[in-house]
């Protein structure tokens, strides 16, 4: 019965890591087996410190109110729930080169791999997302 | 209102948080025992009617009162 969905992060804003995060953690608690290949600026969603401090798109500022109106859980608060309910996230290796970071400067539990290790775990989903 | 084994107060919680709590929950009780959840997120009502489906739960009852969205699911 467990199905899965196979999650792409390539936008590195506060915006797209509620996108993320929200569907990431609805669907694990939905019994599904979830994955995310975080590349580009999408990494900014597992830095230990980027992650903390994730900018709103420019002239969106004023959302800060309503999100903290509608108690919206943070980020690092997503994240690790995400992790407790067995999140995989895949960091992307050659965006990691290309940005001089190693793997120290992500949360713990991340795996490191190229494009084919999403791949081979996106194979065969049931659903595949692209933020 | 019907009887229920354990009781979820959801309530100010926003998106996803209604449905992961209630996951959590869920799991501490056996099949066919029901879980009551009070929540004010109003996605809620879709998305437990959603879940319940999903997990082969069965959503027995709803109520609305004062703002606070009630459910009564049993466990599948």
């Amino acid at each position: 019965m467990s199905k899965k969905v196979a999650i792409i992060a390539s936008n590195g804003g506060l915006f797209d890591a509620y996108k993320v995060f929200n569907i990431a953690t609805a669907a694990a608690a939905t019994d599904q087996e979830v994955a995310i290949f975080f590349t580009f600026e999408g990494l900014n969603l597992i830095h230990k410190v980027a992650n903390q401090q994730l900018p709103m798109p420019e002239g969106k500022e004023h959302f800060a109110e309503g999100f903290a109106r509608a108690n919206a859980p943070s980020i690092p608060e997503l994240l690790s729930m995400a992790q407790e309910m067995d999140v995989k996230f895949i960091g992307c290796q050659m965006t990691m080169d290309v940005m001089g970071l190693d793997k120290e400067a992500f949360v713990d539990g991340i795996e490191v791999g190229g494009a084919v290790t999403f791949l081979e775990f996106a194979k065969d989903a049931d659903v595949t997302l692209t933020f | 209102m019907m009887n229920s084994d354990k009781m979820l107060d959801a309530k100010g919680l926003a998106c996803p948080m209604p449905i992961v709590r209630t996951k959590k929950a869920m799991n501490d009780l056996q099949s066919g025992q029901v879980l009551e959840i009070h929540v004010t997120d109003k996605g809620a009502k879709a998305d437990l009617a959603a879940w319940s489906k999903s997990g082969g739960h069965e959503l027995v009852e709803t109520a609305e009162e004062n703002e606070v969205l009630k459910f009564w699911i049993r466990k599948g």
